[in-house]
C-alpha cells in the first residue's frame, strides 16, 4: 500500500509557511506597504474621517468591478465591455429619470429606472457570453467590439433623446426614494457617530464632520462576499475553477461550461450596472464618458490581487487587497498636492507587470513546473 | 462461465467514406481484464469512443448485461456504468484533488454549499483503496505525478459506478516505475471482482502481466482474440504488428 506517493515527498508545512504561500500575501504585503506609506506621506490625511470615506468611495467603485471582472477570469475569459456597460447603465437609469420609462410605460422610480437597466444590462451580458461560447472566438475580441458598440450606442442613445451626452440636475431621489438612498446613500454611520463619541471626526466648529460611507462600500462588500463564499464554498465555485483550468475536462465531468461562463459574463454586467447606479444616485448626474477605461482597471486590480490571465485560480480576497492598494494610490494626488497625478499609472504599471510575475511563479509552483 | 457485462456484436462504424470500424465483436466480463491491442489506426480509439458514447455505431448492437442498448451520449454510456479514462484524465491540475474527484458530482448541502470534509474523506478513501494513500486531498493534481493522477481517475470513475472501466493507453507517456504503479492499480481493480476493465496498451509485455483475454484489431477488423492461455508469445507477436508474419516482416526488412 501507499506506494508511488509523491505526496508523501512534500514537506509538511507549518502554519506560518502556509499563510505564507497563500497567493494573497504578495498582494497583502503591498497594500500593507501603500498604506503605511500614503499615512506618512500625507501627514495622515488620507485616513482622517474624510480621507477615509473618500478612498473607501473610490476602492470599492474599483472592487465592484474588480471582482466581477476577477470571477469571469478565474473561468477563463475577458471582459473588455465593463466601462462602456457602466456608461451604458447610467445613460439608461437617467435617461428614464428624467425622460420616462421606454415605450410609454409612464414616468420612472428609482426602483423602475434600475431594474430595466438591470434586465438590459443582463441580456447584453447573456447575449456577450452567448456569442463567446457559440463562436468559439476569444471572449477578448468579442468584448472589445462590445466596448465600442456600447459607448456609441451610449452617445448616441444620449443625442437622440437627450440632446447632450450629459444630464446633470436631476432632483436629489436619495431624500425620497429608500432605494435610492440604498444605492447613493451613505452607509455605516455608526462607525463616523462612534468616531465622533470617541472624540474625533470633528470639524473646525467641532461639530461631526462626515456623517457616513457612500452606500457603494455596502454594495462592494455584499459582491466581494458573496462572490468569495460562492468560490470557495460551492458547487458552482467549483464549476467556475473548473472551467477556467482545463474546459473540456470540466465539460468531460459533467459541468456546463457554456452556462458558467454565460453566467459570469451576466455578473460582470451586473456588476458593471451596481458602479453606475451607485454613481447615478450618488450624484444625480450621468454621462456618456462615465466608466471609461474602467475594464482595464477591473483586470489590472484582478491581476494585481493574483487572479491568473490563463484562468483557474485566483482569490477574491487577493482583489480586495488590490483594490484598496490601486483606490489608494489612484487617490493619493488628493493629499499629497506634491506629486503629480500621473505617477499613479506609472506605478499601476509596474504593479501589474511585478504581480503577472508573481502570478506565474504561483502557477508554475502548483502545476509543478510546466 | 459468467455472462458478459458489455457485449458488441458486429460493430462497424463509418465517416462518411471511411470504415474506421468494419465489424468488431467484444466480450468483456466482471473482474477481468480486457487488453485491446492493435497498431495506431486499427480502430481502437473509435471503438472505445463508440463504447464511451461519443460516436453512435453505424451498424451493430451493444448489449449490457444481454440488453440491447443504444448510447446517445457520454452521458447514456457512463449512467450505464462505462467509465472511460481518457489519456489527458480530464483532470484540472490547479485543483485540489477533491476538488478533482467530485467535479461535475460535487457532494452539496443546503444552500449548494460543497460537504467539504467529507468529500476529502471519500476521495482518500477510495484512493486507497486502490493503492495511493493520498495525505492531504486539498493538494493541487499538479503536485502529484502521472501515475497518481492515473489513480485518481480511476478512483473517480470507480466511485461513481463505473462497471465497466476503459483505459485509454494508461501506460504510455509514463516513467517505468509509474507503468508498474498502474498495472498494480490493475490489478488491485480486478481483484474486486465486480469490475470489467477493458485495457487499451501497446506494450506486450503489460497486456501480458494484466491481461486476462486479448482482442487484435488491425485496420478496424477483429484478427485474433483468445485468453492468455490460449495466445503463446509468438501468435502474440504476429497478431501485434497487424497480423503479418513475423518471417514476412523480417525478409521485407532485410530486402531494403
Amino acid at each position: 500500500m501507499a506506494d508511488t506517493n509523491e505526496a508523501g515527498r512534500l514537506k509538511q508545512e507549518t502554519a506560518v509557511e502556509k499563510l505564507l504561500r497563500r497567493p494573497e500575501i504578495g498582494s497583502f504585503v503591498v497594500m500593507l506597504v501603500i498604506i503605511v506609506a500614503l499615512a506618512i506621506a500625507s501627514d495622515g490625511k488620507s485616513f482622517n474621517a474624510l480621507g477615509l470615506k473618500n478612498n473607501i468611495a473610490i476602492i470599492a467603485q474599483y472592487g465592484i468591478i474588480a471582482t466581477g471582472a476577477a470571477v469571469l477570469m478565474i473561468a477563463g475569459e475577458f471582459d473588455l465591455s465593463i466601462g462602456s456597460m457602466i456608461g451604458f447603465a447610467g445613460m439608461a437609469m437617467s435617461m428614464m429619470l428624467k425622460w420616462g420609462l421606454p415605450f410609454g410605460m409612464g414616468d420612472a422610480t428609482p426602483i423602475t429606472a434600475f431594474i430595466v437597466t438591470l434586465a438590459m444590462t443582463l441580456a447584453l451580458g447573456w447575449l456577450i457570453g452567448t456569442v463567446v461560447v457559440r463562436s468559439g472566438l476569444s471572449s477578448f475580441i468579442v468584448t472589445l467590439a462590445f466596448l465600442f458598440f456600447l459607448r456609441g450606442v451610449t452617445e448616441v442613445s444620449f443625442r437622440l433623446i437627450n440632446k447632450s451626452t450629459q444630464i446633470s440636475g436631476l432632483p436629489d431621489y436619495k431624500e425620497e426614494s429608500w432605494f435610492a438612498n440604498l444605492l447613493g446613500g451613505d452607509v455605516f454611520g455608526w462607525f463616523y457617530d462612534l468616531w465622533f463619541m470617541l472624540g474625533g471626526n470633528l470639524n473646525r466648529r467641532g461639530e461631526q464632520w462626515v456623517e457616513g460611507f457612500d452606500a457603494r462600500f455596502l454594495w462592494w462588500l455584499v459582491i466581494a462576499g458573496v462572490a468569495y463564499f460562492v468560490l470557495s464554498r460551492t458547487q458552482i465555485g467549483n464549476w467556475i475553477y473548473a472551467t477556467g483550468d482545463n474546459k473540456e475536462a470540466a465539460r468531460a465531468n459533467g459541468v456546463p461550461v457554456n452556462r458558467v461562463k454565460i453566467g459570469l459574463f451576466m455578473f460582470t454586467a451586473f456588476c458593471a450596472t451596481m458602479f453606475a447606479a451607485c454613481q447615478v444616485f450618488d450624484t444625480n448626474t450621468s454621462d456618456a464618458a462615465k466608466g471609461n477605461l474602467m475594464e482595464l482597471f477591473a483586470i489590472a486590480i484582478a491581476v494585481v490581487g493574483g487572479t491568473l490571465m490563463t484562468g483557474g485560480f485566483g482569490s477574491v480576497i487577493g482583489v480586495v487587497f488590490g483594490a484598496i492598494t490601486v483606490g489608494l494610490v489612484a487617490n493619493a494626488v488628493f493629499f499629497i498636492p506634491a506629486i503629480d497625478g500621473a505617477w499613479f499609472r506609472v506605478f499601476l504599471g509596474g504593479i501589474l507587470l511585478a504581480a503577472v510575475f508573481a502570478n506565474e511563479r504561483i502557477r508554475k509552483r502548483i502545476t509543478g513546473g510546466i | 462461465m459468467a455472462d458478459p457485462y458489455l457485449r458488441v456484436e458486429g460493430l462497424v462504424k463509418r465517416f462518411g467514406p471511411f470504415t474506421a470500424l468494419g465489424g468488431v465483436d467484444l466480450e468483456v466480463f466482471p473482474g477481468e481484464v480486457h487488453c485491446l491491442l492493435g497498431d495506431n489506426g486499427a480502430g481502437k480509439s473509435t471503438l472505445i469512443k463508440t463504447l464511451a458514447g461519443v460516436h453512435e455505431p453505424t451498424e451493430g448492437k451493444i448489449y449490457i448485461e444481454g440488453k440491447s442498448v443504444e448510447f446517445r451520449s457520454p452521458r447514456d454510456a457512463s449512467d450505464a456504468g462505462i467509465g472511460t479514462v481518457y489519456q489527458d484524465l480530464a483532470i484540472n491540475q490547479l485543483l485540489s484533488v477533491t476538488r478533482n474527484f467530485f467535479m461535475g458530482r460535487e457532494l452539496k448541502g443546503p444552500l449548494g454549499t460543497l460537504r467539504m470534509d467529507e468529500m476529502n474523506k471519500i476521495a482518500h478513501d477510495e484512493m486507497l483503496k486502490i493503492g495511493i494513500d493520498f495525505s492531504d486531498p486539498t493538494q493541487a493534481v499538479g503536485t502529484m505525478s502521472g501515475g497518481q493522477r492515473q489513480t485518481l481517475a480511476i478512483a473517480r470513475a470507480i466511485y461513481f459506478g463505473a462497471k465497466v472501466l476503459i483505459l485509454d493507453e494508461p501506460t504510455s507517456a509514463l516513467g517505468q516505475k509509474q507503468q508498474m504503479g498502474v498495472l498494480k492499480t490493475i490489478k488491485k481493480v480486478r481483484a474486486r471482482g465486480d469490475i470489467a476493465i477493458i485495457f487499451i496498451t501497446h506494450n506486450e509485455i503489460h497486456s501480458r502481466l494484466v491481461g486476462d483475454r486479448f482482442t487484435f484489431l488491425a485496420l478496424g477488423q477483429t484478427i485474433g482474440a483468445g485468453t492468455n492461455a490460449e495466445i503463446g508469445d509468438e501468435e502474440m507477436r504476429r497478431l501485434m504488428s497487424g497480423g503479418a508474419e513475423m518471417g514476412d516482416l523480417e525478409q521485407e526488412l532485410a530486402a531494403i
